[in-house]
């Protein structure tokens, strides 16, 4: 029950109804613990994006039991579920998905938007998280200024800038280049050392490396499920160790404020 | 709460700038429905004064009294208009008159009778001048500059008249006919005054004093076979006697009609209710009119926010993504056609003032200024940007985050 913080049962994806009826889910089971980076990969139409959808509450299981951060949210209201969006999950999508007409920073910031920060706070988060991807000089470009392996490490800037308990990405270097992808998921891996939890789908069986765990799907179902580190291994978020160690907290506060 | 508010107004600001033109047209069909109702309430309240400006130029202490009773209810004043009630006979008549004079606090009483007759001297005849039968003490009540010459009296008023300005002028050609004679209905009349010319010339009832022929009621009543009292205009001794003394008159004339109470007496900003009623109604139908061109300008708004919606399907999807709420999206939409419909509205402000000083050019209005329309104007612009941004709005929060985000320009 430690750390889990999603919890799958019987979850079952179905599209039409009877003759036509298609499962992109079924009886899908999976436990994700605090600080797994899972690699989901499988062949096209196997169910990965539905079930990065259904985790990501974008969308809804036919049927079956999700518990998030130990909330049933199979079936919650819409405007929850926008609401837990806002505050526990960020999203990383293939084609990055930046607003165009927005400025770099009002796209890292938008996410806060939705959860009533004020507009300094929301900016200065925003120009905090584009410090870390290399980005300040870019504050007040627009998308389009910016290549693709820029533009998705803004979008890695907007998904963890309202800190949530997850992060999914459905294929984050599926339209970049080798190069770029390798910037990504070297930035992907340090927001994972950190303490996040990753679900990434992917393509790209050399990505691999980067997991703690690969699940490859076949047919809406797992097909191999494969952890290569131990649970009690797992990098955990810093606030979850400072309250186990009252006495160090001042001091990691001090240097998270330098790192800022 | 206001945080979000702030934000969708940042929000819908962002996006009309970005589609200037397109944002400009949709304000504009908004602004000439909005401009047209600031055009019409501004020339009908300008009239409106005018009639309110005359009566107070009348005098506060007059009391009138009318045929019939009061109208106060709009359907009684329509009632009155498709009706053949203005042919009947007035219910008023000297012996009222009489009635009155015998009030206390009642210092002149005139009846006034108008008719039209023709007018003919040796020179010119005058096919429908404007007669009028009152009595000497009409210009106590009313001031009635002279130029030349007396006005009615006890001892001529038998078969004198009093013309105005310009009946003279048509009918002698000069300023100064008096002691000359006219003739109509077969009797001869001789002048003995001239008014002044007269700068409102419009008064009781749209008669024109600068056209019209003024004589005694009674030599009228021998001429005509019969005179319509129109009105009767009574001074009071005391302003603040006003209401007293005009239930006393209503009192007087009930006992002496045995109990018919077919007239109405009025005072003060009353006496131009009738008028003032007839022109509300002509002015709320005008609105009216003018505010299906504002709808036609909310289809207008609905339209441009249904296309802004589907161009930004895309954005819509990539919000909900993260974590903007179907309530969200609704805001930051009708936020969106509010603004378009409140900058419409001002710009119709203006540019329905600026009508409203062309049209003061060449007529003799002048545009009436008030916080009402301003206030009316604005909220009716954004009664119409939520009722027609609600319903493209409402497409946009009901998408589906997937398909939106599916879904490509």
């Amino acid at each position: 029950m430690d750390n889990v913080v999603i919890k799958l049962s019987n979850i079952t994806k179905r599209y039409g109804y009877g003759d036509t009826a298609s499962f992109a889910l079924r009886d899908f089971d999976l436990e994700v613990k605090r600080g797994e980076f899972i690699m989901i990969m499988g062949p096209s139409g196997c169910g990965k994006t539905t079930l990065l959808n259904v985790i990501g509450l974008l969308d809804r299981a036919t049927d079956g039991e999700y518990i998030l951060n130990g909330e049933d949210v199979s079936s919650i209201s819409a405007a929850r579920q926008a609401r837990l969006r806002a505050k526990k999950i960020g999203f990383i999508f293939q084609n990055f998905n930046l607003i165009e007409n927005l400025t770099i920073l009002d796209n890292v910031a938008l996410p806060l938007v939705y959860v009533n920060r004020p507009r300094t706070v929301r900016l200065k988060a925003a120009a905090g998280a584009l410090k870390r991807f290399h980005l300040s000089e870019r504050e007040y470009y627009h998308p389009s200024q910016l290549s693709g392996g820029q533009q998705q490490r803004v979008a890695i800037a907007r998904a963890i800038v309202s800190d949530p308990e997850i992060i999914l990405a459905d294929e984050p270097t599926g339209n970049l280049d080798s190069r770029s992808s390798n910037i990504v998921m070297e930035e992907l891996k340090a927001i994972h050392e950190e303490g996040n939890t990753i679900i990434m789908v992917t393509h790209n069986p050399s990505l691999t490396s980067y997991a703690t765990r690969v699940i490859n799907m076949l047919d809406g179902q797992i097909d191999t499920d494969i952890k290569t580190v131990a649970d009690h291994n797992l990098p955990q978020p810093i606030y979850v160790r400072t309250k186990k160690h009252r006495g160090r907290t001042k001091e990691i506060e001090a240097v998270e404020e330098e790192e800022i | 709460m206001s945080l979000l508010l702030r934000n969708h107004i940042r929000l819908a600001r962002a996006s009309i700038k970005q589609n200037r033109t397109r944002s400009f047209l949709t304000c504009f069909g908004i602004a000439i429905g909005i401009a047209s109702i600031v055009l019409i309430l501004s020339l009908t309240g300008s009239i409106s004064s005018l009639i309110n400006h005359e009566v107070s130029g009348i005098g506060s202490d007059l009391v009138v009294v009318r045929p019939s009773r009061s109208k106060d209810s709009v359907t009684s004043i329509v009632e009155e208009l498709t009706s053949a009630s203005s042919f009947e006979r007035s219910s008023l008549s000297m012996v009222d008159v009489a009635t009155i004079s015998e009030v206390e606090g009642v210092t002149a009483v005139a009846p006034i009778a108008v008719s039209t007759n023709t007018l003919m001297n040796e020179e010119n005849t005058i096919p429908s001048a404007t007669i009028i039968g009152t009595s000497p003490e009409f210009t106590t009540i009313e001031p009635l500059p002279l130029k030349y010459g007396v006005f009615l009296n006890n001892k001529n008023s038998n078969n004198a008249v009093v013309i105005g300005h310009d009946l003279a002028l048509k009918l002698y050609n000069t300023s100064n006919p008096v002691g000359r004679t006219l003739s109509f209905c077969g009797q001869r009349f001789i002048v003995v005054g001239v008014l002044d010319e007269l700068e409102n010339t419009i008064n009781f009832d749209n008669v024109n004093f600068n056209e019209s022929l003024f004589m005694d009621v009674e030599a009228m009543e021998n001429v005509m076979d019969y005179v319509q009292i129109q009105q009767i205009n009574i001074k009071v001794l005391n302003t603040s006697l006003l209401e007293p003394i005009s239930t006393n008159i209503s009192t007087a004339l009930k006992d002496n009609r045995y109990g018919d109470t077919n007239y109405s007496v009025s005072y003060g900003d009353a006496i131009s209710h009738p008028a003032s009623n007839l022109l509300m109604i002509i002015s709320g139908m005008l609105a009216l009119v003018s505010g299906i061109s504002l709808i036609v300008g909310g289809i207008g708004i609905m339209n441009i926010m249904l296309v802004s919606v589907s161009e930004r399907t895309h954005e819509i999807g990539i919000r909900k993504a993260v974590g903007a709420s179907g309530y969200n999206i609704l805001m930051q939409f009708i936020f969106e056609s509010l603004i378009l419909s409140i900058f419409g509205s001002i710009l119709g402000i203006f540019l329905g003032y600026l009508l409203a000083f062309f049209v003061s050019l060449v007529t003799p209005f002048s545009p009436y200024f008030s916080w009402e329309i301003a206030v009316v104007t604005i909220l009716t612009a954004i009664v119409v940007g939520v009722l027609f941004g609600t319903y493209p709005a409402l497409k946009a929060a009901r998408k589906k985050p997937i398909d939106s985000l599916r879904y490509y320009r």
